[in-house]
């Protein structure tokens, strides 16, 4: 019985890992379309019918192509690394909220905080046993942007967790089974959806690559499988970010299928910023971290400790 | 506990095989010295690139260092509230928020927190 | 379609929507400011006024991130704007009469080739792509023996087709006729009369078209 219990968990979490994979390489598929489409030209549509198996024909050439043997790297870190984010952006996804058959943890969201606090790691390590200076920059500014925004993410998620009085995610459906999070805070979204755009290196905040006017960063040295494990791990990130917007925000209810709309409206907004605004200037992209994000966060926190008693007080 | 352990390992199985499959399918060619050394406009690097030290960086590090272990320390206020007297719980969090608030201000004040002096 | 082509049109004047007209101080209103030298133009942003309508305007538009929303919206309204993207091998844009591509020799239409040989075509051509010999033929008539074009050294400048007094050479409307090698580029006299023998109708219509204009 024991062993059936563990094979089911086993399972499951697998079948959700190939899915993840899989809307990844779609993630690439629609963030190329509306791109595209943004800017008045059509995207991928040779490929097949409307270029939808394009990413896996993208995956074929990326997989094929010449693996460079930097000669100045450590190379076993320089391999492991993009692996080991790879590793990271999937397990990450191990607490993704469900009443039955993946795990649930109690402490999901101390889960969450972990592991996006080991993938500044990675990214460190990929710049710095490249041991090229442009990729050490690279990695520089990634992991001093992350850390940065890391800790008002942190804040964010501290002054829900009060709110919510515990780590568990389905507590989020619980507390928002009558409004939405979103409209009770909604300043506190619109910070929470900054944070995951800095936390995932995406525009306006992608000083991680930075491809159109600096050279591209931490993973200038990389290419083929190393590339596209790099890639694969942010576009997951990517997905479970979007993932827990709607988790905290947009109701939790996982097992619904609106809730799977709304994840797929949340990625679609990471692109509708892409396609949108310029990228920020490095100093200013510190100022708000620090200076704006960190101050609002901490006050909210005060506030949502205050409130928690409140509420304590009219019970 | 055993579930968990099993499904990181194969994650991370999954992880090395999709970078295996990469090494075996990548197109061979042969190892060039140049193509091996560093990305860095057709030139040999010309400083190593473990020197360089950013004092800049380094003290965002540091900060950031104090705000992550102030959070540490506020993430078990939230479980103990069940267990504990409400007002020691209240003067207690609000105090130590205060703490973190006042300690932000002052770095600013101090400027810190300046990107370029 | 037609709420998105609302909020389109919305975005594209918000500015007068907002009330806001010029954002730049004319000249004259900086005369009391600062001295302004004659012929000069003040483009210094204006003082921003401080009424409690102004301020209220100003705060509300920063409070409801009106400039970010209305970015959002123009991205979103692109979305559903057709495509700029034409199908190529297919589908292929307009080209205009005057549009120089591939050269062709023309002839008359007795079959009778036009070039005399008189090089003013290689004398004008300023990257020298054009060789030319010539020599008398049987019946009297100067024509060319040898006539090279070398593609990859040509501008497509069209000097040779305005030097030309017989309308003789001639660029045509041809585009695609890129190859593998670059001796395929070096074209000699038998390709480019062939070429005026495939192109000759659209050639022929493009020169009707300018003619006025030449």
């Amino acid at each position: 019985m024991f062993y059936l219990e563990n094979l089911l968990f086993i399972i499951g979490s697998l079948l959700l890992v190939i899915c993840v994979l899989v809307s990844v390489a779609f993630l690439t598929m629609f963030e190329r379309k509306v791109l595209g489409y943004i800017q008045i030209r059509k995207g991928p549509n040779k490929v097949g019918i409307m270029g939808i198996p394009q990413p896996f024909c993208d995956a074929i050439k990326l997989f094929t192509k010449e693996q460079t043997y930097p000669l100045l790297s450590n190379y076993i870190s320089y391999y492991f690394s993009p692996i080991f984010s790879l590793f990271l952006s999937l397990l990450v996804w191990m607490c993704m909220p469900l009443f039955i058959k993946l795990f649930s943890f109690n402490l999901g969201l101390l889960f969450f905080l972990c592991c996006t606090s080991l993938g500044v790691y990675t990214v460190m390590i990929a710049g710095w046993s490249s041991n090229s200076n442009y990729a050490l920059l690279g990695g520089l500014r990634a992991v001093a942007q992350t850390i940065s925004y890391e800790v008002s993410l942190a804040l964010v998620l501290l002054s829900f967790i009060f709110l919510i009085g515990g780590y568990n995610m389905l507590m989020f459906y619980k507390y928002q089974l009558f409004i939405w999070f979103l409209f009770l805070m909604f300043p506190m979204a619109l910070v929470w959806f900054s944070i995951s755009l800095a936390e995932t290196n995406r525009t306006p905040f992608d000083f991680a690559e930075g491809e159109s006017e600096l050279v591209s960063g931490f993973n200038i040295e990389y290419s083929s499988g190393g590339f596209a494990l790099i890639f694969l791990a942010e576009y997951a990130s990517i997905l479970f970010m979007s993932m827990l917007f709607c988790v905290m925000f947009l109701g939790c209810d996982v097992f619904s299928f609106s809730f799977y709309l709304k994840l797929t409206f949340v990625s679609f907004m990471f692109i509708w910023v892409r396609g949108t605004l310029p990228r920020f200037r490095y100093d200013k992209l510190m100022y708000l971290a620090w200076k704006s994000f960190l101050p609002f966060s901490l006050n909210f926190l005060l506030f949502f400790v205050g409130f928690k008693i409140f509420l304590l007080y009219l019970l | 506990m055993f579930s968990i352990l099993t499904i990181s390992s194969i994650l991370l199985l999954i992880s090395m095989v999709i970078m295996l499959l990469a090494s075996i399918l990548s197109k061979k060619t042969i190892v060039d010295r140049e193509k091996a050394s560093p990305f860095e406009c057709g030139f040999d690097p010309k400083s190593s690139s473990r020197l360089p030290f950013s004092l800049r960086f380094f003290l965002i590090t540091i900060i950031f260092l104090i705000f992550d272990v102030e959070i540490a320390l506020i993430l078990p206020i939230i479980l103990i509230i069940k267990f504990s007297n409400i007002m020691c719980w209240t003067i207690t969090s609000i105090i130590f928020i205060l703490i973190l608030l006042l300690g932000l201000y002052h770095e600013w004040n101090q400027g810190m927190l300046n990107w370029s002096n | 379609m037609s709420l998105t082509m609302k909020l389109f049109s919305i975005t594209r004047n918000g500015n007068r929507m907002l009330g806001v007209t010029s954002r730049f101080m004319s000249t004259k209103e900086a005369k009391d400011i600062v001295d302004v030298p004659k012929g000069y133009v003040y483009v210094n942003n204006k003082e921003e006024s401080m009424d409690l309508n102004d301020v209220t305007d100003r705060a509300a538009s920063t409070i409801f991130l009106a400039e970010l929303m209305r970015g959002f919206g123009v991205t979103l309204a692109h979305i559903f704007k057709e495509p700029a993207t034409i199908n190529y091998p297919f589908e292929k844009g307009p080209l205009s009469p005057r549009f120089r591509g591939e050269h062709a020799l023309r002839r008359y239409p007795s079959g009778e080739e036009r070039c005399i040989a008189c090089k003013l075509c290689e004398a004008i051509c300023p990257a020298q792509a054009i060789t030319i010999e010539a020599e008398e033929r049987a019946d009297g008539s100067r024509r060319t023996t040898r006539y090279d074009i070398d593609m990859t050294k040509c501008i497509y400048c069209g000097f040779c087709q305005e030097a030309c007094p017989v309308d003789a050479i001639v660029e045509g409307p041809n585009f695609e006729f890129s190859t593998e090698t670059h001796e395929e580029l070096l074209y000699n006299k038998e390709k480019l009369l062939s070429n005026g023998d495939k192109w000759e109708s659209e050639i022929a219509s493009n020169l009707q078209a300018d003619h006025l204009y030449r």
